[in-house]
């Protein structure tokens, strides 16, 4: 099927299979349409239909909130073409810059999952073909006879990626988490769709590093710490990382923080926000490398930083109220300019 | 006109943001900042979201969706921003903050706005205002590159090539946007796309010649309107891409 997008600055044509996002199909088109969690709630890829019929997957999704029906809005995301479509995108888009190979489809299959704690699983997809991605990006992940699909971001970086490892939060009645944490087994196959997301690191910047997340926001940064410290970038800058969790017992991958911390002496300081009990006794004593305190992650954040905003790149990750609250410390304390706080609307 | 009335001022928060709605049903941003009150479009230009949930320090305001943010004394766009915000200019009378006539389609324009006003009302004399159905054809590929147009109301596509090969080429839906760049260009003398009203529009007609007599005038506003206009293209250009 063959859609049509009238963007503000251009048109773009491109053709769709049969039940596929009309979103998907653009983006693997290699066209910039406007999205941020490509999964129903941000309400980014909104657009107009012009003409033609199309159907929508998902009409409870919560983005709905941003369109207005009665105008003939719609989700990308979520419409799927029925015949010749054109579509109105209010918005300037530009074609993708042909970067690391391009947003596809691929095919996958689930390899180790293991709970990290009680409600988070770690998890890898094997790929039937290698991938090339931005350290900060995500996948949206589907299983067939699920519903529903899920954005995750990757944790480990690599080149040339046959493997890809993620971590999920248990989310009761998100269909693809309940999946993950119930019927799901060893080798199912997946579909994967990316990479996705703009909130990226590459070495070639020349500030240091904040990374504050949430919860399972800090897959993503792992990623990010990964590339950094893989190509030395802490040799010549600074780097702090804020991971937020409620009690001890709910913070993962100390270990491998740890070790991040071993190669990068202290030039990157490691520094976990319990927010709803002090710190244990011994915490420091099983990590020394790693700093523990009592607090919200943006508050924790907000002391440690004070004095050091001067040049600084920030990635935010996690629930929306410690996105936002993070925001707020970044633009209003740190007086940080927008462009140098990277973060994706996807939760 | 007459003033309309759109709050208190002892309902603005120091330094502080409200959504109001004026006199007439005009849903505001009211922004206080020292002594002054600034207006503006209540929703951000990028997605509909409301503003007065922005962040706001007294001087930039950032909109928390996607960190747009603007100067809040003269709404220009700062940092990922790509549009500027439009001004209600607000005066305050007796407790009470008022809203004077709008600004015209020139005073907002992309080219023009924040000129020394003595040039904008040359400028604005040089303009005529028309009014277009929907369907109505302002120019097609080849036609004489005269005027340039400046966008009240409504909205105007663009097409590129000509019948069955016809392919949209964008479209303008804000007041202010300015289109038919060609007549303020040296060697451009026809038109390389075509332009039609899809919803009935109102326009302000400026003759490209007699605009650039009157930035000869005066060369500092004749710099920053080449300088802005260079901005578009290159905008335009950029965004073409390989594709």
């Amino acid at each position: 099927m063959r859609i049509r997008i009238n963007a503000r600055n251009r048109g773009f044509q491109f053709d769709a299979a049969p039940g596929e996002s009309v979103l998907y199909a653009g983006l693997a088109a290699g066209i910039d349409l406007p999205y941020e969690c490509a999964t129903g709630t941000c309400g980014t890829c909104k657009a107009k239909l012009v003409e033609g019929k199309l159907r929508d997957a998902w009409p409870a999704a919560p983005g709905r909130k941003y369109v207005k029906p009665a105008l003939g809005e719609y989700l990308m995301c979520q419409c799927v073409a029925e015949g010749d479509l054109t579509l109105e995108v209010a918005k300037f888009v530009k074609p993708l810059e042909q970067g690391a190979g391009g947003v596809v489809a691929r095919a996958g299959r689930l390899r180790s999952p293991a709970l990290l704690v009680h409600d988070v699983m770690a998890f890898d997809v094997e790929l039937d073909e290698p991938c090339n991605f931005e350290a900060g990006q995500f996948m949206v992940l589907a299983a067939p006879g699920v519903e529903g699909h899920r954005a995750y971001s990757m944790v480990n970086y690599e080149r040339e990626a046959r493997r890809l490892r993620f971590v999920a939060k248990r989310k009761p009645g998100g269909g693809f988490s309940e999946w993950l944490f119930g019927a799901a087994s060893e080798g199912a196959a997946l579909r994967v769709f990316g990479p996705l997301g703009k909130a990226t690191f590459s070495p070639g910047l020349a500030n240091d590093l904040v990374c504050i997340a949430g919860g399972s926001g800090i897959a993503g940064m792992m990623s990010i710490l990964a590339r950094a410290t893989g190509e030395g970038y802490f040799d010549s800058h600074r780097g702090w990382l804020f991971f937020g969790v409620r009690k001890l017992s709910d913070a993962f991958y100390l270990e491998e923080l740890s070790a991040l911390r071993a190669r990068t002496s202290d030039r990157l300081s490691v520094t976990i926000a319990l927010s709803d009990e002090a710190v244990p006794e011994g915490a420091v004593r099983q990590w020394p490398l790693l700093a523990f305190e009592k607090g919200f992650v943006h508050e924790v954040a907000g002391g440690a930083l004070k004095g050091h905003y001067q040049n600084i790149r920030a990635y935010v990750a996690g629930p929306p109220p410690a996105v936002d609250a993070a925001l707020r410390l970044l633009l209003l304390e740190g007086k940080l300019t927008a462009d140098n706080i990277r973060y994706d609307k996807f939760s | 006109m007459t003033n309309r009335f759109v709050c208190r001022v002892a309902d603005i928060p120091q330094n502080g943001l409200k959504e109001v709605e004026a006199e007439g049903g005009l849903k505001l941003l009211v922004a206080s900042a020292g002594n002054e009150f600034f207006g503006y479009q209540a929703q951000c230009p990028h997605q509909d979201v409301a503003l007065c949930e922005g962040l706001y320090d007294g001087s930039v305001l950032t909109c928390h969706m996607h960190l747009w943010q603007w100067d809040i004394r003269t709404g220009a766009p700062i940092g990922l921003a790509e549009s500027p915000l439009q001004s209600y200019p607000l005066a305050v009378e007796g407790d009470s903050l008022v809203l004077g006539p709008e600004p015209s389609a020139i005073d907002v324009g992309e080219l023009f706005r924040g000129l020394n006003p003595a040039t904008l009302e040359k400028l604005a004399t040089l303009a005529s205002s028309e009014s277009h159905p929907a369907g109505a054809v302002l120019y097609s590929p080849g036609d004489p590159a005269e005027n340039i147009y400046v966008l009240d109301a409504g909205r105007v596509e663009f097409t590129i090539g000509r019948g069955e090969g016809a392919a949209p080429d964008g479209f303008m839906l804000k007041k202010g946007e300015t289109f038919g760049w060609a007549a303020l260009l040296e060697g451009y003398p026809q038109r390389i796309a075509g332009a039609r009203c899809m919803e009935d529009s109102t326009l302000m007609r400026i003759n490209g010649g007699a605009a650039i007599g009157v930035l000869e005038g005066d060369a500092s506003a004749g710099f920053t309107v080449m300088r802005r206009l260079s901005g578009l293209i290159a905008r335009y250009l950029a965004l073409r891409g390989s594709g």
